[in-house]
């Protein structure tokens, strides 16, 4: 926990570049969805570090991880056709994707992966993306979203991790930390009402 | 349930780690077109790529982009191999040629030493011969040229174990493609050939003829100009003529 803070205090900026230009990539999507070659080359240089680095956060191996990106990307190829280059939130569907890609990858390890994945499925189509102001997560505010998450306690960011990289529902996370369902909900719902106050308001807006 | 109620579920549906029964109430609202849970899942979908994004950075390996553009049919140029390989061959290729440079360049400098050597070393064993040549106490000396208006002077001694020493100043400048050359003249012989020589810008010569010569029978040495491959007999006159028994 307290080594994932501290990562995410000093390695957030490249993750900040690529978020701030989640708003341009309606040209790149409209390339993509043309079959052009250099596009898929931009998507790449523009995400690719940051859904490795997603991946290797959660599944903590190489081999895998490049076998994951990959995948990651060869879905975002064969789905850019659906994708709505005009509303659609290209960068928060790539990382979407990607994070499913190793959940997939960590419940297949745990015999899991026939139950999830269709959910999963549904969870990362293009259509979810649609109508999201990407454009809205800007550097600033992702810095505030750092700084509401240092303000959790440590039983806050244990069950935010445990969601975030390794896709625990609420029950799995009493059973993992053999405490009550309620005590955890209240943990879950406290730390995302803490990072929505600081994000949400805008984003809602 | 009510929108209110499922508004602190939204990340985690988005994430899909939801208990069944509350996805399904979630999916129910967004089915109907639920307006506050369309807005909090957009949101939730942000806030989860903010998250996302705070991943520890580390970098793919390189080949990683290579594989993946493969994986849909784009080829990655190799310009930048080739470019790469053309800058190493382009940096070998000067690097061997400005040491081919520096090597010809040592090397020509190198036999230029070796022959400046040589040459001191020939000038050195030649003065060491003439010093020789003139200790021997029977070296027997004499004189050409004395009280002449403007003629070549010098001295020629003979030794009868060392040869001839042929010194000389004033000697005229030799026409293009021609020699000196020494005339050893025995006493009613013909005269023999005693090697080919130069002056220097001066006028001034020494030559010396190793071997032994039997002064009793030598009549006068002499000095004509012959061609540069030297001749058998003086095909011209003499310019200078000593006689052995002079001094």
């Amino acid at each position: 926990m307290r080594i994932f803070n501290v990562l995410f205090g000093i390695l957030i900026l490249p993750a900040l570049s690529a978020l701030l230009r989640f708003a341009d990539d309606g040209e790149l999507v409209a390339a993509l969805k043309q079959r052009d070659p250099d596009a898929m080359a931009k998507l790449y240089d523009r995400y690719g570090r940051l859904a490795y680095s997603i991946i290797i956060r959660m599944v903590r191996n190489e081999a895998a991880a490049e076998d994951l990106v990959q995948e990651t990307f060869l879905r975002i190829w064969n789905r850019i056709q659906a994708f709505d280059d005009e509303k659609g939130a290209l960068g928060p569907w790539v990382l979407a994707v990607a994070r499913n890609r190793a959940i997939d990858y960590l419940r297949s390890a745990e015999g899991r992966k026939i139950e999830t994945a269709l959910e999963l499925e549904a969870l990362e189509q293009p259509a979810m993306f649609q109508s999201v102001e990407s454009g809205l997560l800007n550097a600033d505010r992702v810095r505030r979203l750092k700084r509401a998450f240092e303000k959790l306690t440590p039983n806050q960011r244990e069950v935010i991790e445990l969601a975030y990289w390794e896709g625990l529902s609420q029950t799995e996370m009493s059973e993992r930390l053999k405490q009550p369902l309620g005590t955890v909900k209240t943990w879950v719902r406290t730390a995302l009402r803490t990072l929505r106050e600081e994000l949400g308001e805008a984003v809602v807006a | 349930m009510s929108c209110d109620e499922l508004s602190d579920l939204y990340e985690l549906y988005a994430l899909g780690a939801l208990e069944s029964e509350e996805r399904a109430e979630i999916d129910a609202h967004l089915a109907r077109g639920c307006p506050d849970c369309q807005r909090g899942v957009h949101r939730a979908l942000l806030i989860n790529a903010g998250i996302l994004s705070c991943a520890p950075d580390i970098a793919p390996p390189k080949r990683l982009r290579k594989r993946v553009l493969a994986s849909v049919g784009v080829e990655t140029p190799a310009w930048g191999w080739i470019a790469g390989w053309g800058a190493v061959t382009a940096a070998l290729l000067i690097a061997t040629l400005w040491y081919s440079a520096i090597s010809r360049q040592r090397t020509e400098e190198l036999a230029i030493a070796r022959r400046q050597v040589a040459q001191t070393d020939a000038a050195l064993a030649r003065v060491q011969q003439v010093l020789d040549f003139l200790d021997a106490p029977e070296t027997r000396q004499v004189s050409f040229g004395a009280g002449q208006p403007s003629p070549p002077r010098g001295r020629v001694l003979l030794n009868p174990a060392k040869g001839v020493l042929f010194i000389a100043a004033n000697l005229p400048a030799l026409p293009r493609g021609k020699t000196y050359e020494m005339w050893v003249i025995p006493k009613g012989g013909a005269p023999r050939p005693a090697g080919l020589f130069q002056s220097d810008q001066h006028g001034n010569a020494v030559h010396l003829q190793p071997g032994p010569v039997d002064l009793s029978t030598t009549s006068a040495v002499a000095v004509s100009v012959e061609p540069e491959s030297g001749s058998a007999a003086p095909t011209t006159q003499p310019i200078i003529v000593a006689p052995a028994a002079g001094s």
